[in-house]
């Protein structure tokens, strides 16, 4: 409500002849400036009808005080009178908004209103100039939740207006932890297919998941939602110290770890943003989705399983030298199968991150050696490099089924070191 | 935590150990872009009971010793060789024991020297010395991989690592070699992921191993 100083309706104020809001032919501006003085008037007449009410009852119980004078008497019959004509006025400018449009809203969707909607009521009495902004001046008492319910209805309705064809789920079943539906599922896949003509199939987020676990059982997948993983990350550091100290706690974490996964069922597939690969004492690989629940991935990193802290995200960079060039390797790797453009961009990166579980077996196809000095950087390292641009045979479409490796011929058994590879590119 | 291999130096038959040796080894490292970082230090204590009754001797230990590292300042390990055991404890247990009056000190050796960084290797190259000497008893080697921390996937790594560091040593005619013993740490109930009681099992080896070294 608005809130008018009682000071205001100590004298007797000028009660005005209700002024018409403007004929049709005004200017939307004029209009809302009409409509928002009407408003004003309304206000104060309010608050004069309440002090009104208030010397009324004061009148009244002075009347039944034992030694009273006449004089309260004839204060009753006088602000009975002020009370009547507050109520008239009131009525008055009450029909002029609803004509206007202001307590309806009926007219906000009028074409010639140069963007500007009438005044609204809001249901919890204030009142809204724009449709999404609340005068600062007197508006001190209006939450942040209101202002926030009312810039999202206010952008949700030029949604709708704008964009008829994203009709998507409504606001309050994005919230988290929503379990899988699978129509929901498939109508948002059928969207982003539908944006993308060269989506041949339907391959989901799951699909390629399911092969991957398939085809690599010794490579570890979890999936989370992007501040899932912020505090997953966050924990590591401590779990891993946990792990130093009473190395048979180890395996009840991976299985403790194991039954989480389980728990959670799919981690509701639409809103994955972070795909772990966790092979254990060998690597931790981290990939990132975009936008959450499609099968694009926009970054990749490598890490050291036992290092742990926020740092540790697709866009991070381990404290290992080792892990460090692995993840340069890596993004051009993500670029090369970005670059192919086929619906299997990322199980082709995730069948790549996997071959990296030979990292301190295999030996470089070139010399033979499993450990050598990087003369660029000075550096002792195993082989890093794991080509990526020979993964595919000779076919590059017509496959019937895309995520099928045999017909694919995907090479990932050679392996290089950074100096022994820049002979082979 | 990283693994680590502790190598020691093996000299040729007939020959000993000196200074020389040791600083011809600083300068191997150097060579392979080793940063020197800082020092390094452990300290091994042999410990013999202190019994009233002479007779029951036989029951107890004549190989328990006690071992402090730099990387866990608070933690003290106790290893009894003969019977596979180690045991992690908290530093003041040297204290207790003092105390109590159940074991005594009998040597104490010292472990100390300089540690390298080369990539995500880390070096400590050190002397064995007892405690107020300076007589040099031996040479040992830590060779630290950070980024992993099993000891069964890194043996690939470890022993290449080992292999490129015997070529470079032997190019400089040294007499003698570096030698890794692998204990059997499932003897000692440890697991295959590193711990520094892996780090107190191995010390206790090549301390077995200078002594037997020594008396020959």
């Amino acid at each position: 409500m608005q809130q008018q100083p009682r000071a205001q309706g100590t004298t007797t104020p000028q009660t005005e002849p209700a002024e018409t809001s403007g004929t049709p032919a005004d200017a939307p501006p004029k209009q809302v400036a009409m409509a928002m003085e009407s408003l004003g008037r309304a206000g104060r007449l309010i608050a004069d009808i309440r002090i009104g009410a208030d010397r009324l009852l004061e009148a009244l119980f002075i009347t039944v005080q034992p030694h009273q004078s006449n004089k309260p008497l004839h204060l009753i019959p006088k602000e009975e009178a002020l009370m009547r004509q507050y109520l008239q006025d009131l009525r008055a400018i009450g029909r002029q908004l609803e004509d206007s449009g202001v307590l309806t809203g009926s007219l906000r969707s009028r074409s010639n209103s140069w963007g500007l909607h009438m005044p609204l009521v809001c249901p919890d009495g204030a009142v809204v100039a724009y449709a999404w902004k609340r005068q600062l001046a007197g508006q001190a008492g209006a939450s942040a939740v209101d202002r926030a319910r009312l810039a999202l209805k206010a952008f949700t309705d030029q949604k709708r207006r704008f964009f008829p064809h994203l009709e998507d789920e409504p606001f309050g079943q994005t919230s988290a932890g929503e379990s899988l539906v699978s129509k929901k599922h498939c109508s948002s896949q059928a969207s982003i297919a539908s944006r993308n003509e060269e989506l041949t199939g339907d391959i989901k987020l799951s699909d390629v998941l399911m092969h991957l676990e398939k085809e690599e059982p010794n490579v570890r997948v979890f999936t989370y939602q992007r501040l899932d993983w912020l505090k997953r990350a966050s924990s590591l550091s401590s779990s891993a110290k946990e792990n130093s100290l009473e190395s048979s706690k180890d395996h009840n974490f991976n299985s403790s770890y194991k039954l989480r996964k389980g728990s959670l069922g799919a981690v509701a597939l639409d809103q994955v943003a972070v795909v772990e690969l966790v092979v254990p004492s060998l690597f931790r690989a981290i990939v990132s989705l975009h936008p959450p629940g499609s099968i694009d991935p926009d970054a990749v990193a490598f890490f050291s399983p036992d290092e742990g802290g926020s740092y540790i995200h697709s866009r991070g960079f381990s404290v290992y030298h080792l892990y460090r060039h692995i993840s340069e390797h890596a993004v051009k790797a993500l670029q090369y199968f970005l670059g192919i453009k086929t619906d299997a961009t990322l199980y082709f990166l995730l069948r790549w991150i996997c071959s990296y579980q030979t990292l301190f077996t295999k030996v470089c196809s070139k010399c033979e050696r499993l450990l050598t000095m990087d003369r660029a950087s000075a550096l002792l390292l195993p082989p890093v490099h794991r080509p990526y641009w020979r993964s595919f045979g000779s076919k590059s479409s017509s496959t019937p089924s895309p995520l099928s490796t045999k017909d694919q011929g995907l090479d990932f058994m050679t392996a290089f070191h950074i100096g022994c590879s820049s002979d082979e590119v | 935590m990283p693994l680590k291999w502790l190598l020691h130096w093996q000299p040729n038959a007939g020959t000993t150990v000196n200074s020389q040796i040791l600083t011809e080894v600083s300068q191997c490292v150097e060579s392979i872009s080793g940063v020197k970082e800082g020092r390094w230090k452990a300290t091994l204590t042999f410990y013999k009971p202190m019994l009233r009754d002479q007779n029951v001797a036989a029951d107890y230990p004549r190989d328990f010793l006690g071992i402090s590292l730099q990387e866990q300042p608070n933690k003290y390990y106790c290893i009894i060789r003969g019977q596979r055991i180690v045991v992690e404890a908290d530093s003041t247990i040297q204290i207790i024991m003092e105390k109590l009056q159940s074991y005594k000190s009998r040597v104490s050796l010292n472990f100390e020297g300089f540690q390298y960084q080369l990539g995500d290797f880390q070096l400590r190259v050190g002397k064995v010395v007892p405690t107020h000497s300076e007589n040099l008893r031996g040479i040992v080697m830590e060779v630290e991989y950070l980024p992993i921390s099993s000891l069964d996937k890194s043996r690939q790594i470890m022993e290449e690592f080992v292999d490129i560091w015997q070529e470079t040593v032997s190019n400089r005619s040294l007499p003698g070699h570096f030698m890794h013993i692998d204990p059997n740490f499932a003897e000692y109930g440890l697991s295959d992921h590193y711990t520094s009681q892996h780090t107190a099992v191995q010390y206790a080896s090549v301390m077995a191993q200078l002594i037997a070294t020594v008396r020959n």
